[in-house]
């Protein structure tokens, strides 16, 4: 149990925020001030919070050495003899991996990757592919950004959805892969392994998703999300990982492994079954813990103050998406069931109402965040402030959310609508998603609340939910970490 | 009833011709004329795929001067035609057709009875695909296939016909993919 008091507790120190055309066009293309600048917000340790949670081995601003290590250590066990000198080789990665920790580590997993396989193998044609979700255009701006196109000498391409498909016999039919994730004789699927979205994928098959997201066209994206249900759907990319088209041309996986700490450590196989229960046991441990502190949150502001959409913005090293269904517990495969296409239903009202947003979420300040992903359901469900007309009028140009406008108002200033928010909402609670890892950028009266009922949460996990998500898997108890 | 605001523009000088706007498009609104991509205003649903895919940057968003106001009453047709559309599709006639427009699928049921034919059609009529383009097109093919009519995939890439659900899920492969709750999952869609 931890014995740090809130007055020793020291500033916060917020995430890298990338600029991008989907995010809000203020004069630097950065919001004017950061959350964790507000009055009385401090930064929260995880450590302190929960010291067995697996430690980082980067954190943002970190030399990127023990990334570089980490990854040649990594790819020593993997068996690259398939791969000649004359093959052509894409890497494959995903836009959310430049998002973690300003991007950084991610660059030099894969730029590591690169320098390994070309000098293992000799093979000289090792090209970058960069999948997006929804913003058509942010593979071109991470390109530019990380230097990418220079890194692979010209071969960094971008791979959308709505690209040239290409057909993946799988055993429910052809599913459709991006024909420019496949141009090659071999892949490499360079991913990370940051719990993200719980909701969508509830760790089964966690590894194998992007073959059913990133890599895929919409239509399979649509076949994953809106026509199985919410545990059903983790099957696709399994089907597609397995199929001889993509076997065929499949070496190894590696991931980027992540805990509300940060960078944990480098995982890569040539199978990726062994990967993918490494990271449930990682994520059962660490980020069980945090859902879990979460859900001890009755009432709060947040604010939204990062890089990326908020349902994808981290706070404590864990998504907003995490708090706002940190009610349900979805490790739990037995739990009230989510899924996209399901989701999206609205029940009788003598159902329950699922997917809601957490009712802890009173209201939400939008300091600076992107469109660029369907999400009326935040401006529906509670209060929300945009800060700034650059921010209005984002908000009121964005085809995907075409009447969010007319349902949020509009603040001057951070600390303006911060006070807004309070007074509404009558709670003085306050936690940013601001990029940070390793640390909780949240209100002095918050991080009383969250020093309090970590041990709650600790136990619950430790004593209750971890034996219950590891008996669902299949796993061993002792096998847990 | 979805208002869309803006419409998609060309920059003349910057279009390079090589139509991957033409392939994208969800309502076929672009056309070329002499290597340059037009704009058919009276189509263009103000997505973000041209822009998103043209390599050029010769397309950007423009405020319309009126905006464009879609949408179909599903009150107007027969209720239970509607019901049936869905109940074929295994669809709930409250779920969500388009979540960017808050569109329910019963409008998409609607506007195939008004006549809609394909996922173009159902777009034009009902406002959907013009965010996102990605969930609407699947329940636009599903409730088309639901009503009975023969969906046929456009040239090149605009969608591909895949459209395979829990519900053909083959009863032989069940046993080999154990732990992902296939019929438990199918039965949380039942209970509605």
């Amino acid at each position: 149990m931890s014995h740090i008091s809130v007055a020793e507790l020291k500033k916060a120190n917020p995430g890298y925020i990338r600029k991008s055309m989907y995010g809000p066009q203020t004069p630097t293309g950065l919001p004017a001030m950061r959350a964790a600048d507000l009055p009385g917000m401090v930064a929260l340790p995880v450590q302190e919070l929960f010291p067995d949670v697996p430690k980082a081995i980067y954190v943002e601003g970190d030399d990127l050495a023990p990334i570089r290590k980490a990854t040649e250590a990594a790819l020593a066990n993997v068996n690259m003899d398939m791969i000649k000198p004359r093959s052509t080789v894409n890497i494959l990665t995903s836009q959310y991996g430049f998002m973690i920790m300003g991007g950084w580590a991610y660059r030099e997993m894969v730029k590591t990757i690169k320098e390994v396989v070309e000098q293992r193998t000799g093979c000289e044609r090792v090209r970058l592919r960069i999948a997006t979700g929804f913003r058509l255009k942010e593979p071109e701006e991470i390109i530019e950004h990380y230097e990418l196109d220079k890194m692979f000498n010209g071969k960094a391409l971008p791979a959308l959805y709505i690209d040239q498909g290409i057909e993946i016999d799988t055993p429910i039919g052809p599913l459709m892969g991006i024909k420019r994730i496949y141009d090659a004789d071999f892949i490499i699927h360079a991913h990370h392994g940051e719990l993200r979205e719980l909701d969508m994928h509830r760790m089964i098959s966690r590894t194998m998703k992007p073959f059913s997201m990133s890599y895929a066209r919409f239509e399979t994206r649509c076949v994953h999300h809106m026509n199985f249900g919410p545990r059903s759907s983790n099957l696709i990319p399994r089907l597609i990982y397995e199929s001889p088209f993509v076997q065929k041309k499949f070496t190894f996986g590696i991931f980027m492994a992540a805990s509300p700490q940060g960078v944990t450590g480098i995982e890569a196989g040539n199978d990726l079954m062994p990967i993918d229960r490494k990271l449930a046991l990682l994520a059962f441990k660490s980020y069980g813990k945090i859902r879990e502190l979460y859900n001890e949150i009755k009432d709060c502001v947040c604010v939204m103050d990062g890089t990326g959409e908020p349902r994808y913005m981290v706070g404590g090293g864990t998504t907003f998406g995490n708090l706002t269904e940190a009610e349900l517990d979805l490790f739990d495969l037995d739990a009230v069931p989510v899924s996209l296409g399901f989701g999206l239903y609205q029940p009788p009202p003598t159902q329950p109402k699922l997917k809601a947003v957490n009712p802890a979420i009173r209201a939400l300040v939008m300091n600076h965040f992107w469109t660029g992903v369907p999400q009326m359901e935040l401006a529906t469900a509670c209060p929300m402030i945009l800060v700034g007309q650059e921010m209005a009028k984002l908000v009121a140009e964005d085809c995907m959310n075409i009447e969010m406008i007319k349902k949020v108002v509009t603040s001057d200033t951070l600390p303006n609508a911060l006070d807004f928010a309070k007074r509404i909402t009558g709670t003085d609670k306050v936690i940013a998603f601001d990029g940070a890892y390793g640390a909780i950028t949240c209100s002095e009266s918050l991080a009383e609340l969250l020093i309090k009922q970590a041990p709650v949460a600790d136990r619950r996990v430790e004593e209750e939910l971890m034996p219950k998500w590891l008996r669902q898997r299949g796993f061993d108890p002792s096998e847990a970490l | 009833m979805v208002t869309i605001e803006f419409q998609a523009e060309v920059i003349p000088a910057a279009c390079t011709g090589c139509k991957k706007c033409v392939w994208v498009c969800p309502t076929e609104a672009i056309h070329m004329e002499d290597n340059i991509a037009i704009i058919n205003k009276a189509r263009c649903v103000s997505c973000q795929n041209c822009h998103g895919i043209c390599p050029d940057d010769a397309i950007f968003k423009e405020e319309r001067a009126e905006p464009l106001v879609l949408g179909v009453d599903y009150k107007s047709v027969d209720q239970d035609q509607i019901a049936e559309i869905c109940r074929n599709s295994n669809i709930h006639p409250m779920q969500w057709l388009c979540l960017c427009t808050a569109t329910r699928c019963r409008e998409g049921a609607a506007a195939i009875l008004q006549g809609a034919k394909t996922p173009e059609d159902i777009a034009l009529m009902t406002g959907v695909r013009s965010g996102c383009t990605v969930y609407c097109t699947m329940m636009s093919l599903r409730l088309l296939k639901g009503a009975g009519i023969e969906v046929v995939k456009p040239p090149k890439w605009r969608w591909y016909d895949t459209t395979q659900t829990l519900w053909e899920f083959p009863e032989e492969l069940k046993e080999t993919y154990e732990g992902y709750f296939l019929d438990e999952d199918k039965d949380v869609f039942r209970k509605f």
